[in-house]
């Protein structure tokens, strides 16, 4: 039973698509989990699994089947400013320069003057470290720092949650982890509620308060560790040396490489 | 660029070591020499870009090849001036055309093009960008846009003559119609290849349906919107022709279509190049402006 003082509830969430000749896929299974407040949730997952439809169902861009998610005690009926997304892809708008982009964030707001949008959208600009790259456009920067506009733009639309749809994934290794390492440095002070979808699994230890495994599709919680009891609240590259840290990924890589296989063999099953 | 300064910078620096060659012995001779190619050996290599100065040149070549060999056709009388004139008789005709108020003509004819093709254009983006937003507009309305589109134009001449008369309406309701059915199935195509992101970012930051066209499907298409317009733009002219020869005295094609009643084949000629011109020097306008407008893509 999820607790009462969860921030977001899933309740009995289910999500079932049409194939192309209109048979109902179940994508999800009834979920129930609870998060609280300021909790660092990573999603991960064997490919396919509906992990991401779990993440965009809380963002408000797909609705449950059946069951329903609240937020704060309220149910989510739609994508609004309190849940931040960021993508992988076409995360910044090209038109605008990097400053644009952030300042895009705070656009549909009522409550701020034009003074303190640009006061709010510097302050981020700032906090992701790309002021020197305020008016270039988005095209003349590399992607790692377009995904650093892309979650700039996000906190200064101040969400009650930010969702993030593997944030890092189309990026080169050390930049991933360039940008695994300043995410944390910005949750110190934000302490945003954070749902991380990734297929990397040591990004997903690295970042995790809380590592929830899900099974192939339909999703359903495999496994949900509370990474963030067994590691230390100080996280740097190289906690990924330490034992506890290798045993959390060797545990989660298993589970995740099971149900690949078990996938792959009922297909095989089905095709012959 | 590139590779030129390359050369250039290698061809410097060999030309500074005068004492290469009495100095060290076999050693100097094994270093390699630097590779120097001529910039325009790309254009016959497979999917190489060349310096755009080396393709203006190319397509200015083209130019001159064809008026040579119109030249040579002509000058060398192997045919009839009646058929092809000689283009110093095209020019002089042109000339005869501008001192007998062709202006005014190309005027006339230029204005007809813009008030249809704005006309269009005006009902097409807003009617486009519904199509793709919203699936009751786009399916109310596709398949009959897709049933106009596919009639020709000039089947339609008759109709806009009975319910337009001959005036300056039935011209621009034919050019309308050769445009708008067209440009709105662009425009409402380029609405739809804005990525989904784009529109999912903007609603989780707030904005509401109309934000959304606005500030976000607007701004993304724009680029590939303006594109849509300079195509649709020259098929416009297409039909302009089409209206002018038909029932006008005024106008491009009106001079063109009088020419040729009276067998003067120069001021044909003339007509046929004063729209091509129109055409080129607009559709360049066109380029060169988008290039500046969306820098951000480069």
């Amino acid at each position: 039973m999820p607790s009462d003082d969860g921030f977001i509830e899933f309740q009995g969430v289910t999500k079932r698509f049409a194939d192309h000749r209109g048979a109902a896929i179940d994508v999800v299974e009834p979920l129930t989990l609870s998060i609280a407040r300021g909790e660092f949730v990573v999603f991960v997952g064997p490919s396919g699994c509906g992990k991401t439809t779990v993440m965009r169902m809380v963002g408000g861009l797909e609705t449950p089947s059946e069951g329903a998610i609240m937020l704060q005690g309220r149910e989510i009926t739609g994508p609004s400013r309190e849940k931040g997304m960021v993508f992988q892809a076409y995360s910044s708008f090209p038109w605008l320069t990097v400053l644009g982009n952030v300042r895009f964030g705070l656009r549909y707001r009522r409550d701020l003057t034009a003074v303190e949008k640009d006061r709010i959208a510097r302050h981020y600009l700032d906090l992701v470290k790309l002021t020197p790259f305020a008016d270039f456009y988005v095209n003349r920067i590399s992607g790692g720092m377009r995904q650093r506009v892309a979650i700039a733009r996000t906190l200064a639309a101040d969400p009650l949650v930010l969702l993030m749809d593997e944030p890092f994934g189309a990026l080169d290794a050390l930049t991933r982890e360039r940008l695994q390492l300043q995410l944390l440095e910005l949750q110190k002070t934000e302490r945003k509620t954070v749902i991380f979808v990734t297929h990397d699994v040591d990004e997903a230890v690295l970042l995790a308060d809380r590592v929830i495994v899900f099974s192939a599709r339909p999703a359903r919680v495999l496994r949900d560790l509370r990474v963030g009891a067994l590691l230390p609240a100080e996280r740097s590259l190289d906690l990924q040396e330490s034992a506890t840290f290798r045993q959390l990924r060797q545990e989660v890589l298993a589970l995740i490489r099971d149900e690949e296989e078990r996938t792959e063999a009922a297909e095989l099953a089905a095709a012959s | 660029m590139r590779p030129v300064e390359a050369a250039i910078r290698d061809r410097a620096a060999t030309a500074t070591k005068p004492g290469a060659h009495d100095g060290g012995g076999g050693t100097v001779a094994s270093a390699p020499t630097p590779r120097q190619e001529k910039a325009w050996r790309g254009l016959f290599r497979f999917r190489t870009p060349v310096r755009p100065d080396i393709e203006l040149w190319v397509g200015i070549g083209a130019f001159a090849i064809v008026l040579g060999a119109w030249l040579l056709a002509t000058e060398s009388q192997l045919v009839q001036p009646q058929f092809l004139p000689s283009p110093l008789a095209v020019v002089e005709a042109w000339w005869g055309l501008f001192q007998n108020d062709y202006l005014s003509d190309i005027g006339i004819s230029v204005g007809r093009v813009w008030i249809a093709f704005a006309a269009s254009a005006v009902i097409a983006i807003p009617l486009g960008m519904l199509m793709s937003s919203y699936r009751a507009v786009g399916a109310f309305s596709e398949p009959l846009i897709d049933f106009v589109r596919y009639l020709p134009v000039p089947a339609l001449v008759p109709l806009t003559l009975i319910w337009l008369g001959i005036g300056e309406g039935s011209k621009i309701a034919l050019l309308w119609i050769g445009t708008f059915f067209q440009l709105v199935l662009l425009i409402a195509d380029d609405a739809r290849r804005v990525p989904k992101e784009f529109i999912e970012t903007g609603r989780t930051l707030g904005a509401g349906d109309w934000a959304l066209m606005k500030d976000v499907l607007f701004r993304a298409m724009l680029p590939s919107m303006v594109d849509s317009l300079r195509v649709t733009l020259g098929w416009c002219w297409t039909y302009l022709l089409i209206a002018e020869i038909v029932a006008s005295n005024s106008g491009i094609g009106y001079e063109l279509w009088t020419a040729r009643r009276y067998g003067k084949t120069p001021e044909v000629f003339a007509g046929i190049l004063t729209i091509g011109i129109i055409g080129l020097a607009s559709d360049q306008l066109i380029r060169a402006g988008h290039r500046r407008a969306f820098r951000y893509l480069a």
